[in-house]
């Protein structure tokens, strides 16, 4: 037989453990992107050297071997791979991001300086998804079979927007058509609403989809007819309890959706000029700058760790049987 | 729950406020935009002209056209040009070359100063050549004009400066119009690279503020400027206080900040929207001379390096038929492959060479014994197919309106028999020099802008172990062209050098090594409300100093 006390400290053990387990695997999925984003930057058709000279230069030019030197020695792109692979994993480890070659300013820098755009993007698409597939949802889910299938094909097509084209559309919609929203240059919260929409759409659509499997089985569930039974409102039933129990794959489905907002977020940050982490990437990506692109996918990573971890918190906020077993 | 549900509307209600509230139109009542500017005898100063471009360069300075487009907002060159190839004074008031042509000599504006105070004088303007030809601000471009030719620069006194050359070169003038010759401060120049990248400095219309790297330049003006080009609408600092230089790469978007007010003057107006932007806008466009956007074909391996192959490729493709269809009739057809129709010294006598003539292209094949075809109507010859792997630069010099010319040509191609494999070359690999050796492609898409039909001796001068040639990407070495095209450069008499250069056109024509395509061309749009604007006449750049509005304030 074991005592309060006992239960307690093997709870808290077992805690310290899924702790210290969790801290091991982000650091290897960490590890796993830092060395492959080296090896395929490393391994991309080209010498790095010509290309940092003549990206500079604007000319594409066979540079001869007293051009390439320096720069090679600078860099260091005349030591082995392993070494550089070795120095590269060094610096990281001492925090140090290294310095983009092509900005040459410092990579941790330069992603501080882009971060805000990005992240208020990301969190008005979010909640834009989550806004948009819940009205859906509680619109459509379980009200007949005409309302259900209309939904349901909406969050199909959603789902299945490709976010450039998207972003072409809405622009010539709502900016050029009908001048509702600027084409570019608007920092503000009007200048959010196109690419926050060309972002939030199909990740509603993903939402909507899987928030309506769970709301048409939880509205046969027992609990519903006794809230039923107890004179509630069916506006009540549906938005007071029929939705908790089916938000929760959702929740679990915006850990994904955070990563595919910052991927999205190339692709929205590029078709409306705006600033941002992903603009910073492709250009980065484009001239092969490995400081800034392995800096780049290493924030997004460990926003994906944390994004899951927060993702976890609030299952056990929503459902508390999570908790208890 | 009720109460959340308030709260809920509340903030819906609070948020879709403050969206209206951040609405508050940057347009007045009668549609004017609002500039911030004041009205000085008809006209809006001092406000912020925002202009809307396509590429973004990795640095301010460089060799790169597009690299140019901004030299000339902040640097001033010694000599203009005209549109009809004429050459008048900027920083030069005035020149004159030695009887034996080797040597020029410049007079210089005086009290001409950088925009970081430093004088520019003669001393600064030799300086500049010698740096950019063989210093530490090596300027690829201006070196592959000059480079063979340059002995050396001499400040004579404070404003006479003489440029020293090996052998004469008679299109220097024009070439000096260019951006790659504007003058830096040396000063500047001294801090080296990275900082003169970022932050260049010359004496120019504009300073450079900010790059904010991704989105824009934000310039600001000089105040101070007294060197206008005589060219120019008005002497001294330009109209408006500021300007912001936007890097709108999407089409769609492009267009879209000038229909929605958030710029004033476009680059590059998407060719679907040309038509309707010459409605509603006053649009301006530029044929930009030099090398047209061509096929090269690699003379150095199969299939190219038969010449009746070459010719056949080219009767072939109905390339006029293509560029009208892809480019919706906003671009020139430029059928010559060596040089752009509105190039000084153009002879347009080869440009109907190769017309679309798939008879002939099939009868060239059959001689050539590429007479069977595969299961999918590919000729073959010995077991292999008749392959041509054609490169093009995506996404930084090829749009994608020429891709899709490049895909109807491919099609147009495959009913002759040709097995074309499009190849995009991506940014990264492209200037890393994947493309750059005698193996890596058949035909490569690019061109070259230039004011003078002198442009040839860059693009077809011989590719040597000793003095190798980058941009002669025929790989095609003939002492006989390159001394047509060398006794073209040297020639005093103009109607000698004529005769030099055509020879050169029709060489090169008869051999096949290059297919026009269309002419690079500059297309601007600006708002009904933005005057002045105009386009620099060797290169094709925006001229933003002399933009006012007439619109409210």
């Amino acid at each position: 037989m074991t005592t309060v006390a006992e239960h307690s400290l093997r709870a808290r053990g077992t805690r310290t453990r899924r702790i210290l387990g969790r801290a091991v695997s982000a650091v290897i999925v960490l590890w796993a992107c830092a060395t492959l984003i080296f090896f395929v930057q490393i391994l991309m058709p080209g010498d790095r050297a010509t290309l940092l000279l003549n990206q500079v230069s604007g000319e594409v030019r066979t540079r001869t071997a007293a051009e390439l030197a320096p720069i090679n020695r600078q860099y260091g792109f005349d030591q082995p791979i392993l070494v550089q692979y070795l120095r590269y994993l060094g610096q990281l480890l001492h925090g140090d991001l290294g310095t983009s070659y092509q900005l040459a300013r410092p990579t941790t820098e330069i992603i501080l300086g882009q971060l805000w755009p990005t992240v208020s993007l990301m969190l008005a698409a979010l909640l834009i998804a989550w806004v948009l597939a819940l009205a859906v949802t509680l619109a459509t889910a379980g009200r007949g079979r005409f309302r259900s299938a209309t939904g349901s094909g909406i969050e199909t097509i959603a789902a299945a927007l490709p976010q450039y084209w998207l972003g072409i559309l809405l622009l010539l919609v709502f900016s050029l058509a009908l001048k509702w929203f600027p084409a570019e240059g608007d920092l503000g919260p009007r200048g959010l609403v196109l690419p926050a929409l060309t972002l939030a759409i199909p990740i509603a659509g993903f939402l909507a989809q899987l928030m309506r499997d769970e709301f048409t089985r939880a509205l046969s569930q027992p609990f519903v007819v006794t809230a039923r039974t107890r004179g509630l409102r069916e506006r009540q039933v549906r938005a007071g309890h029929v939705l908790r129990h089916s938000v929760l794959p959702a929740v679990s489905l915006s850990g994904w959706a955070v990563g595919a907002l910052l991927s999205g977020a190339v692709i929205v940050e590029t078709v409306y000029a705006r600033p941002g982490i992903g603009q910073v990437l492709v250009q980065a990506a484009i001239t092969r700058d490995i400081p800034l692109v392995s800096g780049i996918v290493l924030v997004i990573a460990a926003t994906y760790i944390i994004a899951n971890l927060l993702v976890d918190l609030a299952y056990v906020r929503i459902d508390p049987r999570i908790t208890t077993s | 729950m009720r109460r959340r549900i308030a709260a809920a509307s509340s903030l819906a209600v609070l948020l879709a406020s403050g969206l209206t509230a951040c609405a508050a139109p940057r347009q007045t009542e009668s549609g004017t935009t609002v500039h911030g500017g004041r009205v000085v005898g008809g006209k809006v100063v001092d406000g912020v002209l925002e202009y809307g471009h396509e590429q973004e360069p990795s640095c301010l300075i460089g060799g790169w056209v597009q690299q140019v487009y901004l030299m000339r907002q902040f640097l001033d060159s010694l000599v203009t040009v005209t549109a009809d190839g004429a050459v008048k004074p900027w920083l030069a008031t005035s020149w004159s070359q030695s009887p034996d042509g080797r040597s020029w000599t410049f007079h210089l504006k005086p009290g001409v100063r950088f925009t970081d105070g430093t004088k520019l004088d003669a001393a600064a303007v030799a300086y500049n050549f010698d740096s950019l030809l063989t210093g530490a601000g090596a300027n690829s471009t201006a070196q592959a004009y000059l480079q063979e030719y340059y002995a050396g620069s001499r400040a004579i006194d404070a404003t006479t400066f003489r440029l020293d050359l090996r052998k004469p070169y008679q299109p220097l003038l024009p070439v000096l119009a260019q951006g790659y010759f504007g003058i830096q401060s040396p000063a500047a120049m001294r801090r080296g690279a990275s900082a003169n990248c970022v932050h260049p400095v010359g004496s120019g219309a504009w300073i450079v503020r900010q790059w904010n790297r991704g989105q824009n330049v934000v310039f600001t003006r000089n105040d101070d400027y007294n060197s206008a080009p005589s060219t120019a609408s008005h002497q001294g600092p330009a109209y408006q206080r500021s300007m912001v230089w936007k890097f709108l790469k999407d089409p769609t978007l492009r267009y879209g900040s000038l229909e929605t007010g958030a710029s004033d003057v476009i680059y590059d107006v998407p060719t679907v929207d040309w038509a309707a932007a010459k409605r509603s806008y006053a649009v301006q466009r530029y044929i930009t001379p030099g090398r047209a956007v061509s096929l090269t074909l690699n003379a150095t391996r199969a299939p190219f390096s038969d010449e009746r192959l070459r010719r056949a490729f080219a009767y072939s493709l109905d390339r006029k038929a293509g560029v009208d269809s892809a480019f919706h009739g906003a671009y020139p057809y430029n059928g010559d492959g060596a040089l752009s129709k509105s190039t000084p010294g153009y002879d347009p006598r080869f440009a109907g060479t190769y017309s679309y003539q798939p008879r002939l292209a099939a009868r060239l094949l059959d001689q050539a014994g590429w007479t069977a075809r595969d299961g999918e109507g590919y000729r073959v010859r010995d077991g292999s197919r008749l392959t041509a792997q054609v490169v093009y630069p995506a996404g930084s010099i090829v749009t994608p309106e020429t891709v899709t010319l490049l895909q109807d040509l491919q099609s147009q191609a495959k009913e002759i028999g040709w097995d074309v494999q499009l190849v995009p070359a991506t940014q990264s690999a492209y200037f890393a020099g994947e493309y750059s050796t005698r193996t890596s492609y058949d035909a490569m898409t690019g061109y070259w802008t230039s004011p003078t039909a002198g442009v040839m001796y860059i693009t077809w001068r011989q590719d040597l172990a000793n003095r190798p040639n980058s941009a002669n990407i025929a790989f095609y070495n003939s002492r006989r062209l390159e001394g047509m095209i060398a006794v073209g450069n040297a020639a005093a008499d103009p109607a000698q050098r004529q005769v030099a250069y055509s020879s050169a056109q029709r060489y090169i024509s008869d051999h096949a090594l290059a297919i026009g395509l269309y002419a690079q061309t500059t297309s601007l749009a600006s708002a009904p409300d933005t005057k002045g604007v105009w386009i620099e006449q060797s290169q094709g750049e925006p001229v933003l100093s002399d933009a006012y509005f007439t619109g409210g304030q």
